[in-house]
């Protein structure tokens, strides 16, 4: 009976616990139930979400609208923009042409703009020093950062203080002295005027070094405080309050090292701190740091970084750009308001970064970013961003893009596609992106169930998708009406998929060449796979599992027999070849000597495994001799690196990469539309807009432009044109030595038609399953790595295979 | 020994008596009701897709179920299923059977049983981490047997695989066929093993006289559940090996969702319907044989 | 009481039974014991371990380094940190308990309502057409989830269902395994004891609340432990039809294990899922016992 009891007893606790766990759950959802969701701003799900918050009823109206103004001027950097008190625009800048730096003035809105003053000349770039940051007042005056080239050879930072016209004073202030090391970080590059933003700690670091033991600190941001003092930030992320008049410190605010990235505002008279996880506040008169309010903590966590703040009313109402668009918060508000769902236009975008944004009043503001897709040559962008009651709050056409992996020439096309259609909301949804660990296989079968229920996206990247599969089955619709007729594309990449009835289903809006480049020793282009594989150890060093993968697409498609199958002698010739051509596999030399070398293009798109198959993933390992060869994806050309490899070689070359089948290009960036598409009209018009010129002339590494023309300015390096850029890169393995200079320059006009005559004579479109690619690289790496023979492995694939096939 | 033929003749003759034919049904109606909307109605639409093309809709008639019958994935996948059928669920339900009577006669058991019982309540996302550090080719197992110079195998990529399918099957399952087995013993008057040993019968006569008769409707159940476990295992299988796992493990359950992915709906509707088919069958016949033996021995 | 001393009993007719057998089996019931819980004690153990050690037992198969996986069962140097991580620093965590909560609460609900109905009109009521029922119940009880969810989905998609926690809910409320589970119990509840209570005048309703639900009270329980287990592990059908990653369940959540830095926050997340369903588990283990089975009449 007791025994009884107890149990009794034990299941009404429990029974007690579920019931306690249930209410702290439903307690905390309050709360975590909405930042939850809020997490994910890059998706479609929160914007969805945000559209029905704004539009409750069915077309609520009201939307900012965004224009890049064209200045007439190019800015070479933007520093600061404010709207000054007496309603006129004020950048301060310099120009992109030669480089000076002043002031211009805009008395309509940001519509036009005329010089105001020059820097004076002991300010403007020459041998004694450079002015890189500066900011301006709401009253016009300005406050500018100079680094002073010492004697030694050693930096000095010095504050000069503008007055309304440009007439310079110097403010004695003094930058506390700061240790450098620890405080400089490992950059890799220095460039002399490339990139607009650049930081130069390297030149400090050289400088430091030269000075010996010496000690400098630089200024890494300014701020004005009100109008009569300056914000400065140093290297070690102090912040000194001065005064413009005396240059006499007001008060120094430290951080400990959890706030190590941040960005500091002025907003009235309390200082803003923004870093990636909080907000800190603090009276500038006191120095005492304030509590924030629980609302905007919480809105700023969930917004992301604030790239660029404004404030309005005396710093109470604050506007700050991130990543998920503009927002809002009026302090002692209960809201942080999301006034611009980023989605929907520029801000949203991966290229784009906000410098400055400039309040003009509530419903009009100007923000001025770095964005190399933007029309400016600079990459220097100014937008205007207006208030327009009668648009509706949410275009009334929302079409579906779905890939599995991240795509940025996609997201860069929506932005600009939605700039021109504004009826038109493109929610793009990249499957395999998120933090979920959804594999691929889950994904399809969402996908699968989707398109089915007629709830399918109506645009798809089939990247991972069983193209043929879904060809075969009438997912995807004939295309063949879409696609230009006329030339101006590589017509044999185009109509990869084109069928014996002459439809086009999918097709590829770009490509990439499998390349490699060697020593003449090594490699010799044109090669056959048997008499390049024959060199034993010639592959040595690289990831097996990479090799095979980047051998796959060049061999994969010769192994298909008439009858679908796969050739069995072939696969196994294949196995043989590489394991040849790899050599022994020495684990401990794999795993020092991959150095993660930077890619030419900061930004390389997809997921970390697709860039390591990229071509310009290994130019370092075989720049610094730890591969013999260089192979794999080439996607966007960099001919400074390519020409400096092929120097260090000194008799080094490049070409298609050797394989069993000939001729190979790599599709990418396959697109299909839905033949269950809601919305068929606006999938046509997007998907010919994404064949359009201006849209494939975007690359950031996706491949290829299949429309010759882009292709030819996506390889031509025209951006380097006329100038000088040399850059020394170093890798980031412990040898500090590895260091290697190239300059970045345009393109020779034979390498441009090298590279667009292997553009045309490819016509074989490598095998695109991921079913037999998982199953060869599975069993591949391990071939290499010598744990099973090539038979075995032939062997395994074919079993793996041959259920695939035969479903 | 009377009294309880007398009681289970009692439960087995329905109360007939004096109760309107409808009124039962009203009972089931709401689970009814839900049943036809979540389960019934999906399943008429799979039975009629099992008849079309897969995304166009065209009758085409038994097409379907020929291409699936010819279809070698397709022979595989049911060869596999029955072979793991046929393996674990016999020798789950006899090693639960037999720690079962151990158990039940300690004063431990219940502590040992709740061991046993752990692993159901394990998540299967857990689980498949865990089979994939113990079973990969540089795995834990692997590392063991390098100890006794042993050389291992890449388990989950050869024939072991569907070993340790099985052996992941009686291992989350073991502990809940004992406790059925358990529940089913105590079920057993003790009066009757007292008359037997009165009588002079041994342990093992006492077993095969009196406890395995007197478990036959337990049997039934435990089986059914074991079956309807037997399914679940597919989860790790997935999680573990993924779509195209070794060719010994490759289930019923692989092959619907590859088909699904590729959007072979007919095919994936002709060998569901099939399937159901063979459960009837399955269903049917285990009932039949149970009942004969019930009456044969009743009578 | 009685029980008790029927155990004594037994026991002093064990101990002239074969002492070295008995010791035996038990050492190879500890073994299996072990074995069994050995998973169990892995999971505790890598959970409670820093990313840095972590990475050095794991790393042959998480980032593809030479040697073996070796974990020992007890940590170098101990931390909670992954615990901390989940409790504190992730926001997504709490909202995937609280997600699985209410499926599995929801569910159960719906089953102790619809489910226990059922089953007392298919144990004790007869209606035309009732055996052909129930076989339909167990064939759809026995069909991977697999080939129904295209249809489900439209049937969901179609109720407005799909993307909501209800499109997990209902069907699963509606599930047709409670049905067969309780309806073996209510089926050993004595026809006299029904008509006992009729003849005192008690209604349908009556006999449903007061009579089978206590009197059945252990079987209810045993099928929503098992329901618990099911609905808070379940795994295809939130990936199926839930969209929106703020409404999965703790059953998906799988930090990418292959992320070294992440490993650990996956063991302590496989842990903290684990809890509750042990709890439940052990906790209703007793009437899993005599609730599942009833096989015969307790006396």
């Amino acid at each position: 009976m007791n025994h009884k009891r107890i149990k009794q007893i034990t299941a009404i606790l429990l029974l007690a616990f579920l019931i306690c766990a249930t209410l702290a759950g439903c307690g905390k959802e309050g709360q975590e139930g909405t930042s939850g969701a809020a997490g994910q701003n890059t998706n479609g799900t929160k914007t969805e979400a945000i559209n029905t918050e704004n539009g409750g009823k069915e077309s609520a109206m009201g939307r900012f609208l965004e224009e890049e103004i064209d200045t007439g001027i190019v800015f070479g950097t933007i520093y600061d923009m404010k709207k000054l008190e007496d309603g006129t625009l004020r950048i301060i800048g310099s120009n992109g042409d030669d480089g000076s730096k002043g002031a211009w003035d805009s008395k309509d809105q940001g519509a036009s703009w005329e010089k105001a003053y020059d820097f004076p000349t002991e300010l403007q770039d020459s041998d004694q020093g450079y002015s890189d940051r500066a900011a301006l007042s709401s009253d016009g005056q300005a406050v500018c950062a100079y680094n002073q080239i010492q004697k030694g050879g050693g930096i000095l930072a010095v504050l000069y203080l503008l007055d309304q016209n440009g007439k310079a004073s110097r403010i004695p202030f003094e930058l506390p002295s700061v240790n450098t090391e620890g405080a400089m970080s490992n950059s890799f590059e220095v460039t002399a005027e490339d990139l607009p933003d650049e930081e130069p700690e390297n030149q400090a670091e050289e400088d430091s070094q030269e000075m010996g033991a010496s000690i400098s600190n630089l200024i890494m941001d300014i701020q004005f405080l009100g109008n009569d003092q300056v914000l400065a930030k140093d290297i070690s992320d102090n912040v000194y309050q001065i005064s413009t008049a005396d240059g006499s410190l007001r008060q120094t605010y430290q951080f400990d090292g959890s706030m190590e990235s941040h960005q500091v505002y002025a907003a009235g008279k309390k200082i803003l701190v923004f870093s990636n996880k909080e907000v800190l506040l603090f009276d500038s008169e006191t120095g005492q740091q304030i509590s924030t309010e629980e609302t905007l903590q919480k809105g700023a966590a969930e917004s992301g970084f604030f790239q660029a703040v404004d404030t309005i009313n005396q710093g109470e109402s604050v506007y700050g750009v991130a990543r998920g668009g503009l927002y809002h918060y009026k302090f002692g508000g209960s809201v942080m308001e999301q006034l611009i769902d980023g989605s929907m236009n520029s801000m949203g975008a991966p290229s784009f970064y906000p410098i400055v944004m400039a309040m003009l009043d509530e419903q009009n503001f100007l923000v001025a970013a770095n964005d190399e897709n933007s029309d400016s040559p600079t990459g220097i962008a100014l937008l205007k961003y207006t208030y327009s009651a009668d648009t509706p709050a949410k275009p009334d056409k929302e079409l579906k893009v779905y890939s599995l992996y991240d795509n940025r020439e996609m997201r860069q096309s929506i932005t600009r596609f939605q700039k021109d259609h504004t009826d038109v909301y493109v929610n793009y949804q990249a499957a395999m992106s998120e933090e979920n660990a959804v594999n691929v296989s889950d994904a399809l079968k969402t996908l699968t169930t989707e398109i089915m229920a007629g709830k399918g996206p109506d645009l798809l990247i089939l990247d991972g998708m069983p193209v043929e599969t879904y060809i075969e089955k009438g997912i995807l619709k004939d295309l063949s009406s879409m696609i230009s007729k006329e030339g101006g594309y590589f017509e044999n990449i185009l109509h990869a998929y084109q069928n014996q009835q002459g439809q086009i289903c999918a097709a590829p809006a770009r490509f990439m060449l499998p390349m490699a480049q060697g020593g003449s020793a090594d490699y010799k282009p044109g090669e056959a796979f048997d008499s390049f594989t024959s060199r034993k150890g010639v592959l040595a060093g690289m990831e097996p599992k990479y090799v095979i993968e980047k051998f796959w697409y060049t061999c994969g498609a010769a192994w298909q027999k008439e009858d679908k199958t796969l050739d069995v002698a072939k696969i196994t010739e294949f196995l043989t070849s590489l394991k040849n051509a790899y050599g022994e596999y020495d684990a401990n030399a794999n795993q020092q000597g991959m150095s993660v070398s930077f890619t030419s293009d900061g930004n390389t798109g997809n997921t970390e495994e697709i860039k390591k198959i990229l071509f310009s993933y290994g130019d370092f390992d075989l720049a610094f001799g730890r591969t013999k060869v260089n192979i794999g994806l080439f996607a966007k050309m960099d001919y400074g690196m390519l020409s400096a490899v092929n120097n260090k070689l000194k008799d080094g070359s490049y070409g298609l990469m050797p394989g069993q089948a000939e001729n190979v290009f790599v599709p990418s960036m396959i697109l299909g539309i839905s033949s269950k598409s809601n919305q068929p009209e606006t999938a046509e018009q997007f998907l010919r807009y994404l064949f359009s010129h201006e849209s494939q002339k975007i690359s950031q590494s996706g491949g290829l432009p299949v429309e010759k023309e882009a292709f030819r300015s996506v390889i031509d390096g025209h951006q380097y044109q006329g100038k000088e850029n040399l850059v020394c890169v170093g890798g980031s393995g412990d040898d500090i030595d590895e260091i290697l200079d190239y300059a970045m320059v345009s393109t020779p006009e034979e390498e441009i038609k090298k590279l667009t005559d292997l553009a045309e004579s490819v016509d074989t479109p490598a095998l695109r399953d991921d079913v037999i690619k998982d199953a060869v690289s599975e069993q591949g790496e391990k071939v290499l790595k010598g744990e099973i023979t090539p038979e075995e492995a032939a062997d395994a694939i074919m079993q793996k295979v041959n259920i695939y096939l035969a479903e | 020994m009377k009294k309880t033929y007398q009681l289970i003749k009692a439960r087995r003759s329905k109360i007939t008596a004096s109760r309107k034919s409808f009124q039962g049904f009203l009972w089931i109606l709401p689970s009814f009701l839900g049943v036809m909307a979540f389960y019934l109605l999906p399943y008429a639409d799979v039975v009629r897709r099992s008849f079309f093309g897969a995304v166009d809709n065209q009758c085409k008639g038994l097409e379907n179920y020929r291409t699936v019958l010819e279809n070698t994935a397709f022979l595989l996948a049911v060869k596999n299923t029955l072979r793991f059928t046929l393996c674990c669920i016999p020798a789950l339900i006899l090693t639960a059977l037999l720690c079962a009577v151990i158990i039940y006669r300690s004063k431990y058991g219940g502590v040992i049983k709740s061991a046993f019982l752990i692993p159901m309540a394990l998540p299967a996302v857990s689980v498949a981490l865990m089979w994939r550090l113990l079973f990969h080719s540089q795995g834990m197992v692997n590392h063991w047997l390098s100890r006794f110079s042993a050389s291992g195998t890449d388990w989950m990529n050869d024939e072991s695989a569907f070993w340790i399918l099985v052996g992941s099957y009686l291992w989350k399952n073991l502990g809940y066929d004992i406790v059925l087995w358990m529940a089913g013993l105590s079920g057993i008057s003790e009066n009757i093993y007292e008359a037997a040993r009165v009588d002079g019968a041994g342990e093992w006569q006492c077993f095969f006289k009196i406890t395995l008769p007197n478990l036959r409707s337990s049997f039934y159940t435990i089986t059914v559940l074991s079956f309807l476990n037997s399914f679940k295992v597919f989860r790790e299988a997935y999680l573990v090996a993924g779509d195209y796992p070794h060719e010994s493990i490759y289930m019923m359950q692989h092959l619907f969702n590859n088909w699904f992915r590729s959007f072979s709906f007919d095919k994936m509707a002709a060998a569901a319907v099939l399937e159901s088919l063979v459960l009837l069958l399955l269903i049917l016949l285990f009932q039949r044989a149970l009942e004969r033996r019930n009456d044969g021995k009743e009578c | 009481m009685m029980e008790k001393s029927v155990r004594r009993k037994e026991k002093e007719r064990m101990r002239h039974g074969a002492k070295i057998s008995k010791a035996v089996l038990w050492g190879s019931l500890g073994i299996l014991g072990f074995l069994t819980l050995y998973p169990v004690f892995f999971l505790l153990a890598s959970s409670l371990m820093g990313n840095d050690e972590l990475a050095k037992y794991l790393g042959p198969v998480i980032a593809g380094k030479e040697g073996f996986v070796d974990v020992p069962l007890l940590p170098q140097y101990p931390t909670l940190r992954h615990y901390v991580e989940i409790f504190l620093d992730s926001p997504e965590f709490f909202v995937m308990f609280w997600n699985s909560t209410k499926i599995t609460v929801g569910v159960l609900a719906g089953q102790l309502v619809v489910g226990t109905m059922a089953a007392w009109g298919f144990a004790k009521h007869d209606f035309p057409g009732k055996k052909g029922c129930f076989l339909i119940y167990m064939i759809l009880m026995l069909m991977p989830f697999q080939v129904l969810m295209l249809s489900d989905y439209l049937v969901l998609d179609r109720l407005k269902l799909t993307d909501s926690l209800w499109g997990i809910i209902l069907p699963g409320a509606f599930s047709t395994f409670p049905v067969f589970i309780m309806y073996r119990f209510f089926t050993e509840i004595p026809d006299s004891l029904i008509e006992s209570a009729k003849l005192d005048g008690a209604r349908e309703w009556q006999l449903f609340v007061y009579l089978a639900l206590p009197v059945g009270s252990s079987g209810v329980i045993a099928s929503l432990v098992l329901g618990f287990l099911e609905y808070w592990s379940l795994i295809e059908q939130p990936m199926t039809f839930l969209k929106d990653k703020s409404l999965y369940p703790l059953s998906i959540f799988l930090p990418d294990i292959t992320n070294v830095g992440k490993s650990g926050m996956t063991f302590a997340a496989s842990v903290v899922t684990f809890l509750p369903a042990v709890l439940v588990f052990l906790g209703g283990q007793d009437y899993l016992e005599q609730g599942i089975m009833a096989g015969a009449v307790k006396e």
